[in-house]
């Protein structure tokens, strides 16, 4: 098993990437491929103090950054040598198992879905959100590659996380709600309600745990393992959840810090206090896989601090374990998605 | 020849029966390609018949297999 990490990739490359990294390889034994300007990462491991590369790192060069305004579809012409290309072509080439990147997103997205391909049979990947819920964990697929979605899309979308969700989350039996804006069968557009008769026909053949229409409101209480979303509306979703997460460990550290009491209480509180932040925070869940895609591919937050590349690393080692793409593969005839 | 080989990948791509494309099919309208589509398949075109990187400004003019077909065999005769 090797990861494979675009070095050059998010906000706070390549320091925080390569501390990561190393985080990484010594807490799963896992070696890594740091992807960026050979001479450049060199130069940034010397002055955080390493002598020596670090034990389980390799270096790949790539000369070129591929910046967060790039556009996804002239990238793969215009930035060949860059970090990201050269990563997913290793990932191609056998030479790792997963690849992850905090960068350009669109990018990410288009190159991976021309270089590396879909699974046979796949119309669109999608980017997969793990959200925290107060069950856990849910899975919401599509968080934002596809603004346009079919009833067939949707029914695809359904099946991948619902594999991710058991596969690679550990839920037994996933749960699958298709977002919408109102729990009777009869809500939303004409695409989602084309798309509930789909799910609801592969509830039927047993093949998934459809459990209807799931509103918004309902995510975060976890009333699906796996919510099913068009990109536009899921992607919403996931920014309204992150905003709130933030806003109310805000207030709560205002209250806390308030005068001498609440401060008390907040020592008191301290291990539950932690254990909510932390139950909350994006660094402890990784990336988001790129569902459909042929072979492992991660996006990591593009603010991913170390912590955050070192869960991203972990999630891409169990995502690369669980090989998703042959579940997909050997089930396509139950999502055949229409011409 | 040319259109045999292009019906082929088009087919393979966007999992349709083969002998339903015809030189008229509109990738849009009949194939529900979008511009990914249209790009991933110009560069699987690029390869098989290789001729090299389709031009941006080229792409746009592309509607149709038989506006695909003629491209590549002119591309072909210029080669």
């Amino acid at each position: 098993m090797k990861i494979i990490i675009d070095a050059m990739g998010g906000d706070n490359a390549p320091d925080e990437i390569i501390k990561g990294a190393v985080q990484a390889v010594q807490e799963f034994g896992v070696p890594v491929i740091l992807v960026g300007d050979g001479t450049s990462l060199l130069e940034h491991m010397r002055s955080m103090g390493y002598a020596n590369l670090p034990k389980g790192i390799e270096i790949a060069h790539a000369s070129e950054v591929v910046e967060m305004t790039d556009e996804g579809s002239a990238v793969l012409r215009t930035k060949k040598d860059s970090s990201l290309v050269v990563g997913l072509k290793l990932l191609k080439a056998g030479e790792g198992d997963a690849f992850v990147s905090a960068g350009n997103t669109g990018a990410l997205l288009v190159c991976s879905t021309l270089m590396i391909g879909r699974v046979r049979g796949i119309k669109r990947a999608a980017i997969t959100a793990v959200l925290p819920t107060a069950k856990g964990r849910c899975v919401l697929i599509d968080s934002g590659a596809n603004v346009e979605t079919t009833p067939s899309l949707l029914l695809q979308f359904a099946y991948m996380g619902s594999f991710y969700a058991e596969h690679v989350l550990e839920i037994s039996n996933p749960t699958v709600g298709l977002l919408n804006n109102g729990t009777e069968e009869t809500k939303g557009p004409p695409v989602q309600k084309e798309a509930y008769a789909l799910l609801r026909e592969a509830a039927r053949s047993a093949t998934l745990n459809f459990i209807g229409n799931i509103e918004a409101r309902d995510v975060p209480a976890g009333g699906a393992d796996v919510v099913a979303a068009d990109g536009f509306s899921g992607n919403i979703l996931m920014k309204a959840m992150e905003g709130t997460a933030y806003m109310l460990t805000g207030m709560l550290k205002s209250m806390f810090v308030k005068n001498i009491f609440t401060k008390l209480s907040a020592l008191a509180l301290r291990g539950s206090l932690a254990e909510f932040k932390s139950r909350l925070d994006y660094k402890e869940v990784g990336g988001a896989p790129l569902l459909g895609i042929a072979k492992p591919v991660l996006k990591a937050h593009g603010s991913s601090d170390a912590r955050a590349v070192r869960s991203a690393v972990n999630q891409a080692i169990k995502y690369a374990e669980a090989d998703i793409s042959s579940l997909i593969a050997g089930n396509i005839g139950l999502m055949a998605a229409e011409k | 020849m040319v259109f045999k080989k292009v019906a082929g990948m088009i087919s393979e791509q966007f999992g349709v029966d083969v002998s339903t494309i015809t030189m008229d099919t509109l990738f849009e309208e009949d194939l529900s390609a979008d511009s990914l589509d249209i790009v991933e398949l110009t560069m699987a075109l690029e390869e098989e018949f290789e001729i090299g990187e389709m031009q941006d400004e080229d792409l746009t003019n592309l509607r149709s297999v038989g506006d695909i077909v003629n491209y590549i065999q002119t591309r072909l005769s210029d080669n």
